[in-house]
């Protein structure tokens, strides 16, 4: 009777010409990958945002999507790393980042300039600027995160980023060693994306009937590339977090 | 008898050695056309002439030896230089003469703390006390040669002479070209036969030498001593010291003063910024070279432009930690004035660094990555070319209750490694829990919201519409009433439903006083506004 490892080799020899190693599973290189602090996303994403790769966190307005990369960003910022936002719409709010536990000095804030025309050329305007600004950054390095805030800007504008860029971006992210996280409302990067979160809102976490006190998420995973493939185990596809409002923490000291 | 002997032995230990004096002339004759041509060198190859004095009445008064060639003299006018073909005139600039004045004695006085300076005409010398410095820099004749090779890297064309006579060295550096040294108790026969016109004369002694047939200082030191200060006086004996080498002097130090700075005059207005920045180049260079002979880099550097229409430009560039790399602060100084370029073509331009310990950080082993600083520099300046001055840097909180308020700094790194050490035990607290969020609309946008009792049920942005589901406030803010930036408003956080089942928490403002609450009862169409959205 053949042994197991003979039979396999026997398929796999059969099937040579048209699965080359059909029944071998392929190496995998164990992905570096720093946690955003929130447990939830920690255990869906295996740990964290991957370093050197780029992670989209798309969803609709209120999901929960720019919480979840301050939050990265301060876990970076903690670790005393650089971290750099490239707003292209300038809506980033300084005090909730400093109230999210941000050190502020370790960030590169890049304010897309508001030009004078039509919205919608404003807009591409914007695109351009902090496309061109994300590029920068990722050239010059040292930056333990880089956040691109596409999350305002119409997606019709996000689909007409050349795949050549992002591609560019996947190889500077993963010389540098940086954590390219993408806000959008819907995936732009296709595959030069390792993770993409699909955020969305879920309910208010109200304990009080005069106080907003909170609000929770929900999160799906919608593509992991690195993650490694246990046979027996299935992952849960989604997840839930819940965030609270800055005011709450200060109710509870 | 042993005890006698050591103490003999101490005594001529101590016993101070006894260096001869020792002098070094360095002459610089045309200063003025040195001065022009330093920082140009595709100039070397002309006939050059350096004219002074107000139009029309302008004469020429330095010229070089391409120059001399052609027939130029010193004292010609401008219509007859302009009358000699290939002779390029160039005006004389006091403050281009400054500039390359401070640069030749500081040169030369990374050879000896100790020099006086004094001025001939056109020609500027520097005398150093070079005596001791044997172990320093080698014999004078290595000296010399090293001296006059700094000189030149400056871009000065010198002549030096080294004697234990300061007028000897004086006169015979000023007469002769290249390195000349002279040996001990050979002044008078070195000397010998330099013109006579080289000592100041008074016109009186001028003609009564010219009269004897007098025209060397050899000649002028074979006259006997006695029978000539009967004749031409009292100064006379000075006359005769100075042709032997042996006139005593008190020398007078001067102390360089250290200032990088460089000057460059233009003949005419340049608008173009690549041949601005090529000139800027060869002034970083020196300024490079001068800061690095003192083991300093450069912690800013200040431009300063004339402009035609009498218009002043100046800009610094501060680099995060001082550097000697040309490219790099030529870079900056591109992007600077890429970013703010002048309004009028540039007359003149003055480049002024600041010096700043040497650019030598301390890495970490287990350090994070960080930027590197010169590279960040250059970023950073790259991306205020493309998103504006005050648009990229870090924000800082302002100490205020006013809502969104804050400043933007400049990004820098230099702090962060020295931070790390001090926080590396003590980390900063992070937050327990995640927190909301806030997205700022800038600026806000405004909203037609309805009331009922007072409190929000629904609002429209655009051509959407939110159902409100929650309503939290009004939280009542307002501050600085006694001055014109003022603020008094009430926020509101909402949760609501748009129609196609979306749903949102966002801040509502209204920034309406309570005098008109009565006009806002069921719609306010103009002081809602949708200030931001939590995400």
């Amino acid at each position: 009777m053949p042994s197991a490892t003979a039979l396999r080799l026997q398929i796999e020899h059969a099937l040579e010409r048209r699965f080359p190693a059909a029944l071998t599973p392929t190496p995998r290189t164990i992905r570096d990958c720093a946690a955003t602090g929130i447990p939830a996303v920690d255990k869906l994403l295996d740990g964290g945002f991957p370093v050197g790769a780029i992670s989209e966190i798309t969803g609709p307005a209120s999901s929960g999507r720019t919480s979840l990369a301050l939050s990265f960003l301060a876990q970076r910022s903690q670790e005393e790393r650089v971290c750099a936002w490239v707003d292209a719409d300038d809506t980033f709010d300084p005090e909730s980042a400093a109230a999210g536990g941000m050190d502020l000095q370790k960030l590169l804030w890049i304010r897309c300039r508001t030009t004078s025309g039509p919205a919608n050329t404003n807009s591409l305007a914007h695109l351009e600027q902090a496309l061109r600004a994300t590029d920068l950054l990722l050239q010059a390095g040292g930056f333990g995160a880089l956040v691109l805030d596409l999350a305002a800007a119409p997606p019709e504008n996000g689909y007409r980023i050349p795949l050549t860029t992002w591609f560019r971006f996947r190889q500077a992210a993963d010389r540098t060693r940086c954590s390219l996280l993408v806000l959008a409302r819907s995936p732009l990067a296709q595959s030069s994306a390792a993770v993409v979160l699909e955020c969305a809102p879920a309910c208010s976490a109200t304990r009080s009937q005069t106080v907003l006190t909170g609000y929770s998420y929900q999160l799906r995973s919608g593509r992991q590339r690195f993650a490694p493939t246990i046979s027996g185990e299935r992952k849960p596809p989604a997840s839930t977090w819940a965030a609270s409002a800055s005011w709450e923490r200060e109710k509870r000291a | 008898m042993g005890s006698l002997r050591i103490l003999g032995k101490r005594e001529t230990r101590m016993k101070p050695e006894s260096n001869p004096q020792l002098y070094a002339c360095v002459h610089a004759p045309e200063f003025p056309l040195q001065a022009l041509r330093r920082l140009r060198p595709e100039l070397h190859s002309e006939a050059l002439a350096i004219l002074e004095g107000r139009p029309p009445i302008e004469t020429v008064c330095s010229l070089n030896t391409h120059a001399l060639k052609k027939g130029t003299t010193r004292g010609m006018t401008r219509l007859e230089a302009e009358s000699i073909d290939g002779l390029r005139l160039l005006a004389r600039s006091e403050e281009c003469e400054s500039a390359a004045r401070s640069i030749f004695l500081e040169s030369a006085a990374n050879f000896s703390p100790r020099m006086e300076a004094s001025c001939h005409g056109t020609s500027r010398s520097c005398i150093l006390d070079i005596t001791g410095t044997v172990r320093l820099f080698g014999p004078p004749e290595m000296l010399a040669e090293r001296l006059r090779t700094a000189l030149a890297a400056a871009g000065f064309r010198v002549s030096i002479a080294v004697s234990a006579n300061f007028h000897a060295a004086r006169l015979k550096a000023a007469a002769s070209r290249g390195i000349t040294v002279i040996p001990p108790a050979q002044e008078a026969a070195s000397l010998a036969r330099l013109p006579i016109a080289l000592l100041d004369l008074a016109p009186d002694h001028a003609e009564t030498f010219a009269t004897w047939g007098i025209q060397t200082l050899g000649a002028l030191a074979a006259l006997p001593p006695v029978e000539l200060i009967a004749r031409l006086g009292v100064h006379a004996e000075e006359l005769h010291h100075l042709a032997c080498g042996s006139l005593s002097h008190t020398f007078q130090p001067i102390e360089a003063e250290f200032s990088l700075k460089e000057f460059m005059d233009f003949e005419t207005p340049v608008d173009q910024s690549d041949s601005l920045l090529f000139v800027a180049a060869r002034m970083i260079d020196c300024l490079v070279a001068r800061a690095s002979a003192r083991a300093l880099s450069l912690a800013s550097l200040e431009m300063h432009m004339m402009l035609a229409g009498g218009q002043q430009y100046r800009r610094i560039v501060r680099p995060a930690i001082p550097a000697t790399d040309r490219k790099f602060l030529l870079k900056l100084l591109q992007l600077e004035i890429a970013a703010h370029p002048p309004q009028a073509p540039v007359q003149s331009l003055t480049l002024t660094a600041e010096a700043g310990q040497s650019s030598q950080m301390q890495l970490g082993l287990f350090a994070p990555q960080m930027p590197e600083p010169s590279r960040l520099d250059v970023t950073i300046a790259r991306l205020k070319a493309i998103a504006g001055e005050d648009r990229v840097g870090s924000p800082v909180l302002e100490d205020t209750h006013r809502p969104g308020s804050f400043r933007m700094e400049n990004f820098s790194i230099a702090g962060h490694a020295a931070q790390h050490a001090h926080t590396a035990s003590t980390p900063c607290a992070a937050p327990s829990t995640q927190r909301m969020v806030l997205r700022r609309m800038r600026p806000p946008v405004p909203v037609r919201v309805e009331l009922q009792a007072m409190k929000p049920v629904a609002f429209r942005e655009n051509e959407r519409c939110f159902k409100i589901t929650a309503a939290y406030g009004p939280w009542k803010t307002s501050g600085n009433w006694w001055s014109t930036d003022g603020w008094n408003a009430e926020e509101w956080d909402i949760l609501a439903e748009s129609t196609d089942g979306a749903s949102i928490a966002c801040l509502l403002v209204n920034s309406t006083e309570s005098d008109n609450a009565e006009a806002t009862l069921h719609y306010n169409l103009t002081n809602w506004q949708l200030e931001a959205i939590y995400d």
